[in-house]
């Protein structure tokens, strides 16, 4: 459409200079964004990648100095290291599919007509814009074994005869933070899904219904084909963000109870600052960038077949 | 079938969402207005006996966690992040829509994976680079740094809603004797007008919920901003839920009533944005 209506104006000016000039013109705009992402991003990721080849612990100056590899091979020593990439998996894997499925069922019933329909969509819409730090303090809260709601809900309804200290129990932490994570990410999925629903044309679901197709049917062949773009491009996000995704298990447990809810963004913190190991801290840092790099490249591919298909 | 899915079952699934969304909230806002007594009573009252402000009025004014303080160093930070950010993807994502130059594909992919760094991995090197600056525990080192995470998402929001908005409208008025940069101000930000200030919203949300920068790159009482300022409470040696209780609900309103605004915007542009990418 843009080519067209170049073509359409008229032609007053030669072609080349309007060229050099528009880029020109097109590089002086970028120059302030360049800026701004060349101090805050770029270099700090060179600096990061130059960091992790130093020993560079901040209470034992003396000992700063180029040590190679050094870091990257303790790293492949590190039990809590994998133990971290495991619990980053459950992490990951527990929050996204949850989310997913519960976005997903509240994006269909926010679809339908009902009355009230904004008031509920704002609502159910809003654990997702708040800041983490409050999310990660209300579920807190929640989880607070004497004075907390979910024992005294579930002491109520007879089904709890000993507080729970839901944090601190080994095998409790990572639900619980996973199920915070899951109230947080459910309007994410939601409000994805339902602008996919909004755009499917109602004609394809007239043809469907003329074709004596039932709701299940309708649902199968008609809204989840049309929705399958929009899924995987939210899921994939989700999966990246949520990888990264650190303020709610550092404000909640801080990784433990002995590393219970260690993923490997709060390891990376964990060494920064408490360790205040930095040189390993940034090891950690390239490692996420590469695994991310290898999910962002996995992803591409995945996408590219599913138009190949489409 | 569908009567049922569209009565009970329709009605029984909203239910439980609108109780699955809310339900923490009002929790926590009736904790907020609860006394001291009320608050650590077993088995838990549920209902405040009066509707207290004590619980705002002391974190509100109180010397080691001063609400006010926190609330005033957001705006300040939120609000000056979102102006910088705005002007600066104004320009970049005009760039980017209309301009055929070399490596405009490189700069869009550039957006679009910085939008995947995540703050994790900038705290070490940024800490490094702002210390030896002298930039610690200063507003614009918080401004700086969210930068890195808000202009990513606004250049690639805008640059869809600039390319929406028909080039033959500033070719008239390039005709007519306008700069390109006049063009842009008068033609096609009026036209853009809702967008930007969508993404512009966008940015002031993001910079208002920033933690980790928050904590790292300032160490003064007076220099936290609302989620630090949290942080720190829980950090004391005992957490005063009625307290925290109510910085909770002080840090949370001002986004809420933002985005009840920003979401119509938001959710077109996100699927438009995610249909592309």
């Amino acid at each position: 459409m843009a080519r067209e209506a170049t073509l359409a104006a008229p032609v007053v000016r030669p072609l080349l200079s309007r060229r050099a000039r528009e880029l020109l013109t097109g590089y002086c705009y970028l120059i302030p964004v360049i800026l701004a992402l060349g101090c805050t991003v770029l270099f700090p990721i060179l600096k990061a990648m130059q960091m992790s080849l130093y020993n560079h612990v901040l209470i034992k100056p003396q000992e700063y100095g180029y040590v190679g590899l050094a870091n990257y091979a303790r790293l492949l020593h590190d039990e809590v290291f994998w133990l971290s990439l495991w619990n980053s998996f459950v992490w990951v894997f527990g929050s996204v599919t949850f989310q997913f499925l519960g976005g997903f069922a509240a994006a269909l019933l926010l679809h339908q007509p009902f009355r009230a329909r904004a008031v509920v969509r704002t609502l159910t819409l809003l654990p997702w814009i708040i800041p983490g730090v409050v999310v990660a303090l209300i579920w807190e809260f929640i989880y607070q074994p004497n004075y907390g709601l979910l024992n005294d809900i579930l002491s109520r309804a007879g089904l709890m005869t000993e507080r729970i200290a839901w944090l601190a129990n080994p095998s409790l932490a990572m639900p619980a933070v996973i199920l915070a994570n899951i109230w947080r990410g459910v309007p994410f999925f939601a409000i994805m899904l339902l602008a996919g629903l909004q755009a499917i044309p109602g004609e394809l679901y007239e043809a469907a219904r003329m074709d004596g197709a039932s709701v299940l049917q309708r649902f199968r062949f008609v809204t989840l084909p049309m929705l399958k773009p929009i899924i995987v491009v939210a899921t994939a996000t989700r999966v990246v963000w949520t990888f990264n995704y650190a303020d709610l298990i550092f404000v909640m447990t801080s990784g433990g109870p002995a590393n219970a809810t260690q993923i490997t963004s709060t390891y990376t913190l964990l060494q920064a600052y408490s360790n205040l190991d930095f040189g390993y801290a940034a090891t950690l840092s390239v490692t996420l960038l590469l695994i991310m790099l290898a999910f962002t490249v996995l992803y591409l591919r995945l996408t590219r077949g599913l138009e190949s298909v489409a | 079938m569908e009567r049922v899915l569209g009565g009970p079952v329709l009605w029984i699934g909203l239910v439980a969402l609108s109780l699955f969304a809310v339900a923490p909230f009002v929790w926590v806002l009736l904790a907020s207005f609860k006394t001291r007594v009320e608050l650590y009573a077993t088995p838990i009252v549920y209902l405040p006996a009066t509707l207290s402000l004590a619980n705002y009025v002391e974190a509100w004014t109180s010397r080691l966690t001063p609400f006010s303080r926190f609330f005033a160093n957001s705006l300040w930070v939120s609000s000056v992040t979102m102006v910088v950010t705005t002007l600066v993807s104004i320009l970049a994502g005009y760039a980017l829509a209309r301009f055929r130059f070399a490596g405009r594909q490189t700069f869009l992919l550039v957006f679009l994976a910085t939008q995947m760094f995540p703050a994790v991995l900038l705290i070490a090197p940024l800490l490094s680079q702002w210390y030896a600056l002298g930039l610690i525990d200063t507003y614009q080192v918080l401004i700086y740094s969210n930068l890195s995470f808000t202009v990513p998402f606004t250049v690639w929001m805008l640059v869809g809603y600039f390319e929406s908005i028909p080039r033959e409208l500033e070719e008239s008025a390039m005709l007519d004797g306008c700069t390109n940069f006049g063009a842009l101000c008068r033609i096609v930000l009026p036209l853009a007008a809702p967008g930007v200030a969508a993404t512009a919203i966008f940015a002031f949300v993001a910079s208002w919920s920033e933690l980790l920068f928050a904590i790292t790159f300032t160490s003064q009482t007076e220099m936290r901003t609302l989620s630090a300022g949290l942080l720190f409470m829980v950090g004391q040696y005992e957490i005063q839920w009625g307290q925290l209780s109510a910085g909770v609900i002080i840090s949370t309103v001002p986004v809420a009533i933002l985005f009840t605004y920003l979401q119509r915007h938001l959710i077109q542009g996100l699927s438009a944005g995610a249909v592309k990418g």
